[in-house]
């Protein structure tokens, strides 16, 4: 997991070596290759925000995209969300451009909110599917060195109910590459949520071509005892929790669903078919997250399948603190979803 | 300077936008057609100078306060009545109902934002993708005196500003929003007072003369084509009708009602050409008999047309298809 040190340190710009196999790169170095190779691919992908040009974004995520592609292309913009936003959405149903424009801090939704939930989510639609408004909004999110609750948050529900949008959340390097080269090239308005703290965690990455499907869920581990749905940063956690009840000899199965919108209901029901027993960890505070919303699904059509209550692992219903101590205690915890899989089976 | 033919032109396309206006009335009142027009009458003069000053392929990014931005960009009268209808001549098929989302691409009509000034950016973002490929096109962004107080605003005219976009900022301050009088909202004596603060020029025009917001406009386009960046035009105008149709606008005097009533300018450039030479009444009446029967054609046009099938509401929510590679699409 990433800590404040390596937030603050100027990231490594050097990909690895491509065209050698499958290989080892950090989150952020796949956020990049994909932004890469999808610029380099068709001249109308577009970046726009805030210190993505020669400053190489504040995680440094278009780091070495400025020198190659030039300031047309890699647009830098004043503070003004609602600009960004908006303008991506212009530029987008010109069919000229497919813009990839990033808020920086999936917090500033806020601040760009009715361009993106009511212009880039429904403007297809409101105009009887006249244009196509193909573009993605990356959005850092999670809560990660003490950034306090207006850099912290993990959004996703907050645009779950505006229709129109796709919800895209990868947890490794290899997802993150596969899923926002789809983004790039989806006709619809993806949200595309990173977690901060898994910027520089690695993964292999395979080489060359690599599209991942949007809305298609992954199965993280195998198990048959408890399925636990997870997204973004808790699929690790989810993943430490399984490792140390395998010790006990319980078996539980991952599900990263990668994606709230598309969701991959298939994926969740097979496993929980399985299973009987499903264990859901989210990040942002339990209130009003994506969790409750499948399980209402589930509690709609596959009450039947459950041998035992559903557990939810989220965070309090608080602001995030500032206070690094405090954010630690603030975030759900692996220990925190082994005893929600140990409650399940009781 | 707006030639004869332009003036005469000018005059029948507003004369067209005001007797469509009327006829959606009509239609309203005779039950056809449900939703709430905020009507343009008395406005005319803007979307028609400003229009006209464009070319097929520019961008629009048009405002609520009529139809008039539409009907002068070129778009069939009976697909705009379609849209108030919400049948299948609309042109978003029954999706949009009414003065909100109304689009044609291929006329540069790309719809519009149901509040107010958030069109703005995307207008930018037009510009963004002339300027990108290379082509000179360019965008007007109309909107209202009481929009320009929206952060949008700012956000927007900053960026077209500092990257030189072609977008023609274009206020149609009618003094009011809904109630809200203007010169109780605004800082500024005059919206175009605040181009100085980003840098592009600010034109003030007569809002009830086609030829003075034409000139206006096309100043600015061809600045815009030049790559020489945008222009911030406040045209001063007036609306006859409240805010919506059935407000009786009632916070204004009728003193001032009266005042504008004479600045109408339809009357107004019909007086014009017949003392400048330029047409007879004859003239004129015969241009209103032909625009009559074509709103009349347009609105049994749109009439006749079929609701739209069931279930669809459920669709265009979601483009159908993911592109996976370059130009190819999967099913």
């Amino acid at each position: 997991m990433a800590d404040v040190k390596d937030l603050l340190a100027r990231p490594n710009t050097e990909s690895a070596e491509r065209g050698s196999g499958p290989r080892e790169i950090t989150f952020i170095e796949a956020i990049r290759e994909a932004l890469d190779e999808e610029m380099e691919r068709d001249e109308r992908v577009v970046l726009l925000g805030l210190d993505i040009g020669r400053f190489g974004g504040i995680f440094g995520e278009t780091a070495g995209l400025y020198d190659k592609y030039g300031a047309k292309r890699v647009i830098d913009t004043p503070i003004a969300e609602a600009y960004i936003a908006g303008s991506a959405v212009g530029l987008a149903i010109s069919g000229r451009v497919r813009p990839v424009a990033e808020l920086m801090f999936a917090d500033f939704i806020a601040n760009a909110m009715d361009e993106i939930a009511s212009k880039a989510g429904k403007w297809r639609y409101m105009h009887g599917g006249l244009m196509d408004v193909p573009l993605v909004y990356r959005l850092p999110e999670g809560a990660v060195g003490g950034a306090g609750a207006e850099h912290s948050q993990c959004p996703e529900a907050n645009l779950y109910s505006a229709m129109g949008l796709y919800l895209v959340v990868p947890s490794t390097p290899a997802d993150a590459k596969g899923l926002l080269k789809s983004a790039i090239r989806d006709n619809n308005p993806v949200c595309f949520f990173e977690h901060k703290a898994l910027y520089f965690t690695k993964g292999i990455v395979p080489d060359g071509e690599h599209l991942i499907p949007l809305g298609k869920a992954d199965v993280k581990r195998e198990g048959s005892d408890v399925t636990v749905v997870a997204w973004a940063l808790m699929v690790h956690k989810a993943l430490e929790a399984a490792e140390q009840l395998a010790q006990e000899g319980i078996s539980v199965e991952v599900i990263d669903p990668r994606g709230l919108r598309p969701l991959d209901m298939d994926t969740i029901l097979g496993s929980l078919r399985k299973t009987g027993r499903i264990v859901f960890a989210q990040e942002a505070p339990k209130t009003g997250g994506n969790a409750s919303e499948i399980i209402a699904i589930i509690a709609e059509e596959a009450l039947d399948l459950l041998a035992a209550p559903i557990k939810r692992v989220a965070a309090p219903d608080i602001p995030v603190p500032q206070c690094i101590a405090m954010e630690q205690k603030y975030l759900p915890t692996t220990a925190q979803i082994v005893d929600a899989v140990r409650d399940v089976l009781k | 300077m707006a030639t004869k033919d332009q003036l005469i032109g000018f005059y029948e396309m507003m004369y067209r936008i005001m007797y469509w206006e009327q006829y959606l009335l009509v239609m309203i009142d005779e039950g056809h057609v449900s939703g709430i027009p905020h009507m343009g009458r008395g406005q005319e003069a803007v979307p028609t100078g400003a229009c006209a000053a464009l070319r097929e392929d520019d961008y629009i990014m048009y405002a609520h306060r009529g139809c008039g931005y539409q009907i002068a960009k070129g778009l069939g009268l009976s697909k705009i009545y379609g849209d108030f209808l919400a049948n299948m001549e609309g042109t978003c098929t029954g999706l949009g109902a009414g003065i909100v989302h109304i689009a044609w691409p291929d006329l540069g009509i790309m719809g519009q934002s149901g509040t107010l000034g958030e069109g703005l950016p995307i207008a930018g973002g037009l510009a963004m993708a002339a300027k990108y490929a290379g082509t000179d096109q360019v965008c007007i962004a109309f909107f209202g005196d009481g929009t320009s107080n929206r952060g949008v605003f700012q956000e927007s005219l900053n960026a077209s500003s500092i990257w030189k976009l072609p977008v023609i900022w274009l206020c149609e301050n009618n003094l009011y929003g809904i109630s809200g009088d203007i010169r109780s909202m605004s800082a500024t004596g005059n919206i175009v007072d605040r181009a100085p603060a980003y840098n592009m020029p600010g034109v003030l025009v007569d809002g009830m003369d086609p030829e003075a917001v034409y000139d206006a406009v096309a100043a600015a386009v061809e600045r815009a084509r030049r790559g020489e960046g945008p222009t911030l035009i406040e045209a001063a105008t007036y609306r006859y009708s409240g805010h919506y149709y059935g407000e009786p606008g009632l916070y204004r005097t009728q003193e001032e009602v009266e005042e504008w009533l004479k600045k109408d300018p339809i009357p107004n450039l019909a007086a014009r050409l017949v003392a400048e030479g330029h047409a007879t009444e004859a003239d004129l009446a015969a241009i209103r008999t032909r625009v009559e029967q074509e709103v009349k054609d347009a609105a049994q046009k749109a009439l006749k047309a079929p609701m739209p099938p069931e279930g669809r509401m459920f669709e265009h929510v979601y483009a159908p298809e993911a592109v996976t590679q370059a130009g190819e699409r999967s099913a």
